[in-house]
């Protein structure tokens, strides 16, 4: 290598600008993907690229978004989180519950306002995610298995709680004083659906948390290299029960959202939507060996796939081969995630050895 | 009296610590002398690495005490350790791979402003101070993934002279080192004990710590052998407390011939270093030998020395660039495991746990899972072979069909030889072949060794202690740095011509009046 330098330094150079390119494009493919979809639809489906569509649009994706975002946590430990579906399925049977059957105190049925069956419902939540986070920091079980079992847990106990039955009439009753639930899920704000800006307000606080906090940078360590990280000081328990916790959250969140939109809260609710999670994790960059991925890019993952899904029902895809699709683009994103980390070992270490030693 | 203490400025005294099976360390009392170079030596398994563990605050001690400006203190986590000054630098480096090199520097213990947000701008600043004081300058937003051990090596000094370090730990620190590399540490480490910090330094490389130390302590199977200062302290003083001359000498009285044809004969084998991950391997420079018939032939070698990666090139595990190898006069092409395994050739590698035994499986399964012939199963069969085996090589079992992980460590060690010899052999291969085997096993595998290389089966191990060397092999190769360094066969291994022929001359650094003269 060092004998081409000195004989063609120009190619070299070259040389190097191209595999920076390369590793440019391989690193902003999710964007680059999601740009190309939005042309490709636009195209094809002149209603594609209306306001109108736009707010469905984003409305459908913030659910797998928020999911994605608390998941991210998770997977930049190193673990993952099967029960988020299940969670937000429960978080919705929660809250349906406290608004339709209350909470009997010595013979008289007491129904919590709006305010109070939200926050009982995190509780709920953070309850199954602390018991995730346990699991897999203390007792020492595998994330995957843990999550699985609480998978079940809590897919039971919201079936549990309405025998398998729906919830319906969630708006509540002015005599009960518990009105105003449809607020969560249903109103706007400057013409922008609320759930899309919880959306944003999660993001953000995610963001802020994984880049600019000591916590945030521990995920990063825990993920890395989780003996030097405990070596280092790091309480490595503490930071993954947080993730799974926050996991939690999220799910929650997403399960009172979709009961507030629908006014009722049905048992199956979030069925596979820790695949959908995992998928936009994954297509944003995160591995899932942990220590390398962000927050924006589980957001620009659950982009990618909520315009290909809305997308291809515009065009009147088959639902079948919509799912063959989702399928072919999970597995070519992670290929190329594999592409991308071998033309970095190879090349990286090269172009910033130079660099460092550049500035040396 | 007050003077000697003043010079003492941390004492393990009579620390002890056992794990299952092994006394690590039997009441060892360590004197840390201030503002010097305290040299710890000893073999592998000699306690060396457990002490300093227990210093750091990564393990503790089962009894016994630590005593820092002669008062007690407790250190049960390595925050504790470095509240008090204590930091160590990890023989395997613990870094992490996806931060750059200031969040390495202050992982576990960032700098804050407004309570919570990162400080990145100060993190920078102080991480670039750290490095130039250290005298090697690199840009902090360099992902340490990126750099080479040497500079990983700095970045975790550099995290501990941030952290206040008095007392700096480096445990086996050039042993991944090229020797430029390692010309620019101990610059680094003359540069601190200037600016009054005092250096533990463990280290096998005889040139190096006799270059570098002060004050030596020599540690054997877990005892306390030998301490002096540099001024009493010469190689050969070194040598005998650390190979330990009482120990029995078995006899040797083997006929062989030195004309028996060769079991295999290599030439030229080279290996390509392999990138700067973790599993960066010694590159191996033109290996050439010749085992012959009913020979053991041993490969001598400190750690890093290139003894793992011949044994596993040999076996199939690692993709050579070169090198020709014949056996029993026929060259054979060795690609894969499967391969070598195929041709005869099998290995008994050096971590049992990690590359040998599947703990879930019994013994007999574990004798028998490299040789399953056809696509079924076929119990009768293994059953007699395993069973006739297993009384040949003596494993002490209650019962085969018991899960392997009841054995002892010896008695997993031959499970191990044992599945080799499933496959009929014509060369065994053996990475440490007593790693972690008491001495009574230890014993009856070289009687093992003996017996089988005398049926006409080639016999080939690697070792890092030099007394198993002395004991087992016919002949003896040193390797050093990739390179077959020296030979000796019958009564010219002895301890002293393995040792010097095994460390590499650290020229640039042993200037005419430093230390040229002990070789």
């Amino acid at each position: 290598m060092s004998a081409t330098v000195h004989v063609q330094p120009t190619s070299e150079r070259l040389a190097r600008v191209s595999i920076r390119t390369l590793l440019f494009v391989l690193r902003a493919r999710a964007v680059i993907v999601l740009f190309a979809l939005l042309v490709l639809f636009s195209v094809l489906a002149p209603s594609f690229l209306t306001t109108n569509n736009f707010a469905i649009l984003s409305k459908h994706v913030a659910l797998s978004a928020i999911l994605a975002i608390g998941m991210t946590f998770v997977i930049l430990t190193g673990g993952i989180d099967l029960s988020v579906g299940s969670l937000a399925g429960l978080g919705g049977m929660v809250a349906g519950y406290l608004l339709t059957q209350g909470i009997p105190v010595a013979g008289v049925i007491h129904y919590p306002n709006v305010g109070a069956t939200i926050l009982i419902t995190f509780a709920a939540c953070l309850l199954v995610g602390l018991l995730n986070g346990w699991l897999v920091a203390k007792a020492g079980v595998a994330p995957f298995i843990a999550t699985l079992g609480t998978l079940y847990i809590a897919r039971g106990a919201a079936l549990l709680m309405s025998n398998g039955k729906t919830f319906p009439n969630l708006a509540g009753d002015a005599a009960r004083g518990n009105t105003g639930f449809t607020f969560v899920g249903q109103s706007t704000f400057i013409g922008i659906p609320l759930p899309v800006w919880i959306m944003l307000a999660i993001f953000g606080l995610a963001w802020f948390i994984s880049v600019k906090t000591p916590l945030g940078r521990h995920i990063y360590a825990v993920g890395g290299n989780e003996r030097a990280a405990r070596l280092a000081g790091i309480r490595v328990a503490r930071v993954k029960i947080f993730t799974y916790l926050a996991s939690s959250v999220c799910a929650a969140t997403v399960g009172l959202i979709i009961a507030s939109q629908l006014e009722a809260s049905h048992p199956a609710t979030g069925e596979s939507f820790e695949l959908n999670a995992i998928a936009a994790v994954v297509l944003g960059g995160t591995s899932l060996m942990g220590g390398r991925g962000s927050i924006p890019g589980s957001l620009i993952g659950a982009f990618v796939i909520g315009v290909l899904s809305d997308g291809l029902v515009m065009l009147g895809v088959s639902e079948f081969w919509q799912m063959v699709i989702k399928g072919t683009v999970i597995v070519l994103a992670v290929a190329v995630d594999q592409l991308q980390a071998r033309v970095q070992a190879k090349f990286l270490p090269y172009l910033q050895v130079v660099d460092a030693e550049g500035h040396a | 009296m007050s003077a000697i203490a003043d010079q003492i400025i941390l004492e393990a005294r009579n620390v002890t610590r056992r794990y299952p099976g092994t006394l690590a360390l039997d009441r060892v009392t360590l004197r840390i002398h201030r503002n010097q170079v305290n040299v710890l030596i000893g073999e592998n398994g000699a306690g060396k690495s457990t002490l300093m563990r227990i210093l750091a605050g990564v393990e503790t001690a089962d009894s016994g005490e630590l005593l820092l400006e002669g008062a007690p203190i407790r250190v049960r986590t390595p925050g504790e350790a470095a509240a008090l000054g204590i930091s160590i630098v990890h023989q395997e480096l613990s870094i992490l791979p996806n931060l750059d090199i200031s969040e390495n520097i202050f992982a576990g213990r960032e700098p804050v402003k407004a309570g919570m947000l990162l400080d990145r701008k100060s993190e920078d600043a102080r991480a670039a101070a750290a490095l130039a004081d250290l005298r090697k300058p690199m840009q902090v937003r360099t992902k340490t993934a990126h750099l080479s051990l040497g500079c990983r090596q700095l970045v975790e000094i550099a995290r501990a002279l941030d952290q206040g370090a008095k007392i700096l730990i480096l445990d086996e620190p050039t042993s991944a080192l090229s020797s430029v590399e390692t010309d620019s540490l101990f610059r680094v480490i003359q540069d601190l004990k200037r600016s009054g910090v005092t250096i533990i330094y463990i280290s096998h490389r005889l040139h190096e710590l006799l270059h570098l130390g002060d004050r030596f302590t020599v540690l054997r199977s877990g005892r306390v052998v030998g301490e002096a200062p540099r001024s009493e302290v010469s190689r050969q003083w070194i040598v005998e407390r650390m190979s330990g001359r009482a120990a029995s000498e078995t006899s040797k009285e083997r006929v062989l011939q030195p004309d028996a044809p060769a079991v295999i004969t290599v030439q030229g084998l080279t290996l390509g270093a392999s990138g700067i991950d973790e599993s960066a391997q010694t590159p191996l420079y033109d290996v050439s030998f010749t085992l012959r018939r009913g020979e053991i032939l041993g490969i001598y070698g400190l750690l890093g020395a290139g003894r793992t990666e011949l044994a596993e090139s040999l076996a199939g595990a690692r993709s050579l660039v070169a090198g020709r190898i014949a056996l029993n006069g026929a060259a054979v092409h060795i690609s894969t495991v499967s391969d070598a395994v195929r041709q005869g050739i099998v290995l008994v590698p050096e971590d049992r746990q990690r590359d040998g035994l599947i703990p879930e499986l019994s013994i007999r399964e574990n004798i028998s899972i490299g040789s399953m012939g056809g696509p079924l199963l076929s119990d009768a069969k293994q059953s007699a072979d395993v069973h006739r085996l297993a009384k040949e090589l003596n494993i002490v079992a209650r019962d085969l069909e018991a899960p392997v992980t009841s054995l002892s460590g010896g008695n997993q060690q031959k499970v191990l030889i044992a599945r080799c010899l499933m496959t009929h052999p014509k060369l065994l291969l053996l990475d440490e072949p007593t790693r972690g085997v008491d001495v009574g096993a230890k014993a009856e595998i070289y009687t093992i060794l003996r017996r089988l290389a005398s049926q006409g089966i080639g016999v080939l191990f690697t070792s890092s202690e030099i007394e198993e060397t002395r004991t087992l092999a016919d002949r003896a190769l040193v390797m050093c740095q990739g390179r077959i360094a020296a030979e000796f066969s019958g009564s010219e291994i002895t301890d002293e011509a393995l040792f010097t022929a095994a460390s590499p001359v650290v020229d640039t650094v042993l200037s005419p009046d430093s230390g040229v003269h002990i070789a």
